[in-house]
């Protein structure tokens, strides 16, 4: 009879193993990839944005300062790419079409920042400013020259970039909400924009009751 | 015990830095030939721990079951695209690979397989089948990249590879249905 309870046991004790792998390896059965669990991470973290000098398609060279008391809504994209960040930026603009245009301008910005400097020079965001129909002032594309600076921004948002062997690079892709103090509040799936808009606004108005 | 020393040498040259970085650079062979070839490092040396613990492999896995299930578990952590990607970004992980893989996964292989009944092997294989089609399904039609290290494209060419290996598994448990081994054995000795 000792025999197969220790094997009952046994048993018993790889399955509680086996919970609690999955468990902690899932961040409590919650994050199956390293994306979810990316996003887990920075709502958690809140990160700041770093120090990094940002020159947009006019040509002015200014920091994240520049933004300050303001929201923004950002997201990373390089021009020559072909498939998602068109549609990224398809859905930024349909975003900024869903915000009251009161709080355009003066509680938010939005910025696009391409990751890809050495291509993307000032005359390719004007381009693409023209492309997407962006003023150029209350949306701005932007570039970040310094590869230390533009690495630094990447590993904080936990944005991993990687050159594919076409000359494009494969990316992780999302809006970024960064608020007034510079600090990265929402991460949220860019494939829904009706989402993300009426969090956006629900969030504007808060911040406007509350002042 | 030359077994152990071919495991020990196989274990010992799949951590050398270079070969971790060729190993891991390409989706399939990460999880189609690291992976399996660290399974393969505890199958070699299972017999010598069985010799040196022999009251532990009898008693705690006595019918094989223990063992299955574990390797099972382990196996299935592996496919989990998260652990893929952290096994390369975070350090632990990629140390609870090396160790997991062998001892938890290939050493229980080994010790439960032989000891399993007929009809107890053919469920593990078929457990194993539908998982990979299940993992296989998943990065293939995935429209999302699941793997922040790793590209679409190589995403879907693992998601087929597991595909294939299911597929081989299928063959396998269908033969085996209809040509029986014992009968050769038995031929053979005869």
């Amino acid at each position: 009879m000792k025999k197969p309870q220790k094997q009952t046991i046994a048993i018993l004790i790889v399955f509680l193993f086996g919970f609690v792998l999955f468990f902690i390896g899932t961040d409590g059965f919650k994050a199956y990839t390293a994306e979810t669990a990316r996003l887990l991470q920075l709502e958690k973290e809140r990160p700041e944005f770093p120090q990094v000098t940002l020159e947009d398609s006019k040509g002015r060279n200014y920091t994240f300062n520049e933004f300050a008391g303001k929201y923004v809504m950002l997201t990373f994209v390089y021009t020559e790419c072909t498939d998602v960040c068109p549609q990224l930026e398809m859905n930024l603009a349909e975003v900024y079409n869903q915000i009251p245009k009161e709080y355009i301008g003066t509680d938010i910005v939005f910025l696009s920042i391409s990751f890809d400097p050495d291509r993307d020079d000032i005359e390719a965001l004007q381009k693409y400013s023209h492309f997407f129909n962006s003023d150029e002032e209350t949306w701005r594309m932007t570039r970040i020259e310094d590869k230390q600076e533009l690495q630094n921004l990447l590993d904080a948002f936990g944005v991993i970039v990687i050159p594919d062997n076409s000359g494009g690079f494969t990316h992780n892709s999302a809006f970024y909400l960064v608020d007034p103090e510079g600090k990265l509040v929402e991460v949220m799936d860019y494939t829904k924009t009706k989402e993300a808009a009426t969090k956006v606004h629900t969030i504007l108005t808060g911040e406007g009751e509350g002042m | 015990m030359r077994q152990v020393k071919y495991g020990l040498l196989l274990y010992l040259f799949l951590m050398l830095p270079p070969v971790i970085h060729v190993s891991e650079s390409i989706m399939v062979i990460h999880m189609h030939m690291q992976m399996p070839l660290l399974v393969i490092v505890g199958i070699l040396i299972t017999p010598f721990l069985k010799s040196r613990f022999p009251n532990f492999f009898s008693t705690w896995n006595k019918n094989g079951i223990p063992g299955m299930l574990l390797f099972l578990i382990i196996v299935i952590y592996w496919m989990i695209p998260r652990t893929m990607d952290e096994a390369i970004t975070v350090t632990e992980i990629e140390i609870f690979k090396f160790i997991s893989l062998p001892f938890l996964a290939g050493v229980p292989l080994r010790d439960s397989w032989n000891k399993l009944t007929k009809r107890g092997k053919n469920i593990i294989l078929t457990c194993l089948s539908v998982i990979y089609v299940i993992v296989g399904g998943l990065y293939v039609f995935s429209p999302a990249q699941l793997c922040n290290n790793y590209l679409v494209a190589e995403q879907k060419a693992l998601g087929w590879t597991s595909v294939f290996t299911a597929l081989g598994i299928i063959v396998f448990l269908i033969q085996s249905l209809f040509i029986h081994e014992d009968e050769f054995e038995e031929a053979d000795t005869v």
